[in-house]
């Protein structure tokens, strides 16, 4: 215990308390008691757990397009071309992933809904409701990111349309618009920025955004297990 | 050790499911390898190599694996491109016919390549050949030549 010594300092942590707190993340995901009304399906309707399946399908499938899909103005549409085409279970794969992200826009937003229905997002859940709030943005600009990777006209348009907005910002627009998108042709929303944003920058922070999520949902009293 | 003979339902399941999960792991290695040593989407060079002979006023030949067909006549030789000026598919050669068909919308070209009907507008594209001294052929397929160019 730590109990606070004569002058009113608390005592350093002992390395058994340290390494009790670093299995508390496994503890709290896969607790051995829980709430009995935490198990009953009504009250998630599974949507935050869809979310995260659709999650995990979409960095599987996303990898494995990475070894085919070609970023660039010229390259990216003939690549997708081909992935549909010509290389064998490319549009398997590339319909999963294009699904599997319009079901987690979905499941993210009716997931919003949810909570805000059985009012989980008070006391002592609303830190969650923030970083739920979080992931609902990263969701949708993945997904905005995404189409821009098609690299067909329209998503040149779009592209275009993004760096607009952004250059609104003050003073720092266009350096912004810069890292976001890179400089889309009006032809191809297709930029090596976009690229390493889509593929490695949102999903990390994404990913262990998630994980905190779901550590958080067991800390404030939550959900049955995984 | 004894051999156990009684397994629980949930321990039955359990290595059920782990069956299950096995299986369909081997069954997505197949798919996952074509997947991936599949090279056709890779970066190629403009430059074709024919090595066969060909003789003088034979019907157009293919060179294997690419849309490149070669041909030779009292003029020399020429190579034509079979990629529909349309919307880019790949046109059938019909030797009996002496034609060129698209597939996709039904353009025709005659034996040279000039069009006889649409909705093509252009006929197919000829480029440039070489021919080295042991015989064999060298195609740029990125340089455009004249229907009357020979080498």
């Amino acid at each position: 215990m730590n109990v606070p010594n004569e002058e009113g300092v608390l005592p350093k942590h002992t390395e058994k308390q340290i390494s009790v707190s670093q299995s508390t993340f496994i503890s709290h995901i896969r607790p051995r008691f829980l709430p009995e009304s935490a198990i009953n399906i009504v009250y998630t309707v599974c949507l935050g757990g869809l979310s995260f399946l659709s999650f995990i399908v979409l960095s599987v499938t996303g990898l494995l397009l990475m070894f085919h899909y070609q970023p660039g103005e010229n390259t990216a549409f003939s690549s997708l071309l081909n992935l549909s085409s010509v290389i064998p279970y490319g549009a398997l794969l590339r319909n999963w992933h294009y699904w599997a992200g319009q079901i987690m826009v979905i499941t993210v937003s009716l997931h919003m809904v949810r909570v805000a229905w059985t009012h989980s997002y008070k006391p002592p859940k609303q830190l969650n409701w923030l970083v739920g709030i979080g992931l609902l943005l990263l969701t949708l600009i993945m997904d905005f990111s995404g189409y821009l990777l098609r690299g067909s006209q329209e998503t040149g348009a779009a592209a275009n349309v993004a760096v607009h907005i952004a250059e609104l910002i003050p003073l720092v627009g266009s350096q912004i618009a810069q890292i976001l998108f890179g400089r889309p042709s009006p032809l191809s929303g297709s930029t090596l920025m976009a690229y390493v944003w889509h593929c490695i920058g949102l999903p990390t922070i994404a990913f262990w955004l998630q994980f905190y999520h779901f550590w958080r949902i067991r800390r404030d009293g939550g959900v049955r297990p995984l | 050790m004894t051999r156990r003979l009684h397994y629980t339902r949930r321990e039955i399941l359990l290595r059920l499911s782990w069956v299950g999960v096995i299986v369909a792991g081997s069954a997505t290695m197949g798919p996952l390898v074509q997947y991936l040593v599949n090279d056709e989407d890779g970066v190629r060079s403009s430059l074709v190599i024919f090595k066969k002979q060909l003789e003088e006023d034979s019907p157009w030949e293919n060179v294997s694996s690419s849309r490149v067909w070669v041909k030779r006549d009292k003029a020399g030789i020429m190579a034509l491109i079979a990629t529909c000026t349309h919307l880019g598919c790949e046109v059938r050669y019909h030797p009996e016919k002496k034609q060129w068909e698209c597939p996709c919308h039904g353009s025709i070209y005659d034996d040279d390549g000039n069009l006889m009907s649409g909705p093509a507008k252009k006929a197919l594209q000829r480029v440039a050949v070489e021919a080295k001294q042991d015989g064999s052929l060298v195609i740029y397929t990125n340089k455009q030549v004249g229907s009357d160019e020979r080498a």
